[in-house]
């Protein structure tokens, strides 16, 4: 398990092939991944300057930096590119790509052309979309809501809409090949109760994935041929009805948030039980959670819908079932704070990210059932406590997992160590900021401030000034990985294959892997998470061993 | 599940195996996985679809009912029938390739080919009818009929006493904008006491039936006709592409009971788009026709 540091670079999936060639036509999950991992930080800067801007134009009550047609494209724009182009294919299409057949032993995904085909496709929805915003951009909202966007506004919906459209099938198309590999390719001996909880929480991704996202594929389609053909289902004018556009659009769409925070919750799994060294409390009760919120986030779709005329009667159901799928998050955290118990906690970067996720999800949890309670949200609807609540579930869940999964998973990925040092003062930084910045929102919300107005009353600015300086601290916290995990690859130390001494599939094979995977087809004989006594992996005893060496 | 246990006993290659996999089974298994997934996600494709139309429906029967009514249930059953064969000769495929018959496996493909051509060009031939008679949704994309002088007299009469079966030439149409000017359906649910909440609201102004509000209505029912059967009609053009690779591929021999796995799958898309078909007929075509026959 000790690194070569003979010198001599065995092949790996990074140096098979330096061609353009060899990398755009790739079936190797792991170049993919890495195709998306680029594609998808060049995303997330966009939308991040977009939040910047909006962030600086709520410095001031008035709108004086950016006009209020303005202001509606920018948090436009950084609503779609952050959640269609960041968020939906974050860890599933970087991370989830990267490892699943490693941590399944298989030799690649079970349809590698149609992981590349699903990298293309968004490529060509992202670039379709990126031309819509220079156009001119779109100022609906990323909700689409009709009949404004399909009558009244006058700019690139239908443009936007394609964009979207075209993007969600390279969601179907990974979806798609994660279920089927994880049916078909785990190798010998790893059984479904062996798997890794984030094959889990990926496969639970998928299903959603594959079951919603046709959904908003077809209304988005027929909100195009309604807005250039002015003819359609959701024009109140000749009697059809806006509420079946938001019914069609949440029936995604909040399944849409589980396939943005299921994979973060994935990542969590390997992290807490990782980092306490110690098997991972209620295995099955974590695994078939995320089964269960794949399930329940179908049903719950109403509750955004609570004041723009809904029955009642649909709301008192919706706000019951939302109240049932906040429980299978919650058996997540209990086994989660009931595996770090008695833990052998080591707090490095992923493990601090790990633990500011579940500070920041608590939070984010605890105000969705305030948001799902049918009178008090008549109070709160569509002001900044809502902004704040899914942000805190968002970024504090997603985004965070997603950092704190980029970093335990970077050495396998490049081979490369980065300094511990900066990590930590970054995932500080990011937890500190975050903070800074959304909670304000929550106490501002819940004294009545709306969201998507550029101009605020007066009494209202010192806590959006906090929420603004705070917005520049979890900016630069962002920005810092990009900076020395960039010099790990050219300076950082080698890794060597097992970095952290953890038992998963992932850590027996060389770092970078080699292009099919392992050098030997795995058979596994051990449970997951196993730190036991005879596993080799004991911390203490390698310390000992490498201080022997020197 | 995981088929694969005695891996690295030999290392004889199957043609058709992919690098990734340990052995034909697991291939199989994989890809026939995989398809399935697919058709799942293209049923809550078309379920959206279904969603809307059936909202809409239990909302205005009666401007469904006439909707369908001016559909031809004659070509609407001979393109059911078409596809049911064709599924057929598309199961008969499978069944060549398993038998190592490699001219009946091009014959049937060929036949199913055909009857895909067949189904398509019907749907032609009842679009352009639509395009004649005013019912295509846009306005602009209808033949434009120009008005005659001097027959302005027939559109005083009250909406619910139009020949609607007069010849097309009889209903000008300068602009080529949707018309439907046959509300007789609305009079007869009215004076039956059978309107539905949202008709009584949708159909009337002022008490009276209102022409114009109706055909909007009715409009609804042609907007979803065109966006149900269009996209049918795109998985059949997708599904003719998929039997022209299999044809140029079973031309070469490619297929045997060893090998079949691409014949097969695309039998399953085939299959899947004849369903949705059988669901898009009775649905457009058929429900409501008791009202006016």
């Amino acid at each position: 398990m000790t690194a070569d540091y003979s010198g001599t670079q065995k092949l790996n999936y990074l140096n098979n092939g330096f061609t353009l060639k060899s990398w755009l036509l790739t079936k190797d999950h792991k170049r993919i991944a890495i195709m998306y991992l680029i594609t998808i930080s060049l995303f997330f800067l966009a939308g991040g300057i977009f939040a910047a801007t909006i962030r600086l134009e709520m410095l001031t009550p008035a709108s004086d930096l950016l006009q209020t047609g303005t202001y509606n494209k920018v948090f436009t724009a950084h609503g779609i590119l952050m959640i269609f182009f960041f968020l939906i294919p974050s860890i599933p299409a970087v991370l989830g790509n990267f490892l699943l057949p490693i941590m399944i032993g298989a030799k690649d995904l079970a349809l590698p052309r149609i992981n590349l085909l699903s990298l293309y496709i968004y490529w060509i929805g992202g670039l379709f979309t990126v031309w819509a915003l220079l156009q001119g951009g779109v100022d609906t909202g990323w909700t689409f809501y009709t009949p404004y966007s399909t009558t009244f506004s006058n700019t690139y919906v239908m443009a936007v809409g394609l964009g979207i459209f075209i993007n969600g099938f390279s969601s179907i198309l990974t979806g798609l090949n994660f279920i089927v590999t994880v049916h078909t390719m785990r190798a010998p001996g790893m059984t479904w109760f062996r798997l890794p909880l984030f094959v889990w929480a990926q496969y639970a991704t998928s299903l959603v994935m594959i079951l919603g996202t046709p959904v908003i594929a077809i209304t988005v389609l027929l909100l195009a041929i309604e807005r250039f053909a002015q003819v359609g289902i959701f024009d109140p004018a000749i009697g059809g009805d806006p509420i079946l556009f938001q019914h069609m659009f949440w029936f995604y769409s909040h399944p849409a948030v589980y396939i943005m925070v299921l994979p973060g919750m994935g990542v969590i799994s390997e992290l807490i039980s990782n980092f306490s060294r110690k098997k991972i409390f209620g295995y099955e009760f974590i695994a078939f959670s995320s089964i269960a919120i794949a399930v329940f986030g179908f049903l719950v779709w109403g509750h955004h819908m609570f004041v723009s005329g809904q029955s009642i009667y649909a709301g008192l159901v919706f706000s019951f079932l939302t109240m049932v799928v906040a429980v299978p998050s919650a058996i997540k955290m209990f086994n989660w704070t009931a595996t770090l118990y008695k833990g052998s906690i080591s707090f490095d970067t992923p493990m601090l990210y790990g633990l500011g996720f579940m500070g920041l999800f608590l939070i984010g949890g605890l105000t969705g059932l305030f948001l799902g309670a049918m009178g008090l949200v008549v109070h709160l609807t569509d002001t900044y406590f809502v902004v704040a609540h899914f942000h805190y579930v968002m970024v504090g869940g997603q985004v965070v997992a997603y950092l704190g999964g980029i970093h335990y998973w970077w050495p396998k990925m490049t081979g490369k160590m980065y300094s511990e040092f900066w990590g930590k003062i970054s995932a500080m930084l990011v937890f500190i900021g975050f903070n800074l910045t959304f909670f304000p929102q929550f106490i501002l919300g819940y004294l009545g401030m709306p969201r998507r107005y550029a101009s605020y009353p007066e009494e209202m600015q010192v806590l959006n000034i906090f929420s603004s300086a705070g917005a520049s601290v979890l900016g630069v916290g962002m920005i810092m990985p990009l900076i020395y995990l960039g010099h790990s690859l050219i300076y950082g130390k080698p890794a060597g294959d097992n970095p952290w001494l953890l038992p998963g599939l992932e850590w027996r094979t060389s770092s970078p892997p080699p292009t099919e995977n392992f050098e030997v087809m795995p058979v596994v004989t051990w449970e997951a998470y196993e730190f036991g006594e005879d596993s080799g992996l004991d911390l203490e005893a390698a310390r000992a061993r490498e201080a022997a060496k020197v | 599940m995981s088929a694969h246990s005695e891996t690295e006993k030999f290392h004889y290659h199957e043609p058709g195996l992919q690098h990734q996999f340990e052995d034909m089974q697991q291939q199989e298994e994989s890809v026939s996985i995989g398809m399935w997934m697919f058709l799942v996600q293209e049923i809550m494709f078309f379920g959206g679809l279904f969603t809307a139309y059936l909202v809409y429906r239990s909302r205005y029967p009666m401007a469904f009912a006439a909707g369908s009514n001016h559909l031809d249930a004659f070509w609407g059953g001979l393109n059911t029938l078409v596809l049911i064969v064709s599924s057929l000769t598309m199961a008969l495929t499978v069944f060549y390739a398993q038998k190592n018959n490699r001219n009946m496996q091009v014959l049937m493909i060929v036949l199913t080919m055909f009857f895909g051509a067949v189904f398509l060009g019907v749907k032609a031939i009842e679009y352009t009818d639509k395009f004649d008679h005013g019912l295509v949704p846009v306005a602009g994309w209808n033949k434009r009929v120009p008005a005659h002088a001097g027959e302005s007299h027939a559109a005083v009469k009250p909406c619910w006493e139009v020949d609607h079966n007069a010849p097309a030439e009889e209903h000008p149409n300068p602009r080529g904008e949707f018309q439907f000017t046959d509300c007789s359906l609305v009079k007869q649910a009215q004076d039956g006491n059978y309107l539905t909440a949202a008709e009584r609201v949708g159909y009337f102004s002022n008490g009276q039936i209102d022409g114009n509000k109706f055909r909007d209505k009715v409009r609804i029912f042609y907007y979803l006709y065109f966006v149900m059967t269009g996209l049918h009609a795109l998985h059949m053009v997708i599904g003719l592409g998929l039997m022209t690779w299999l044809l140029i591929t079973a031309w070469r021999g490619r297929y045997n009971e060893d090998y079949y796995m691409p014949i097969e799958m695309s039998g399953l898309y085939w299959h899947f788009v004849d369903i949705v078909w059988i669901f898009l007929f009775p649905l457009l075509y058929l429900l409501g026709r008791h009202f006016m026959h």
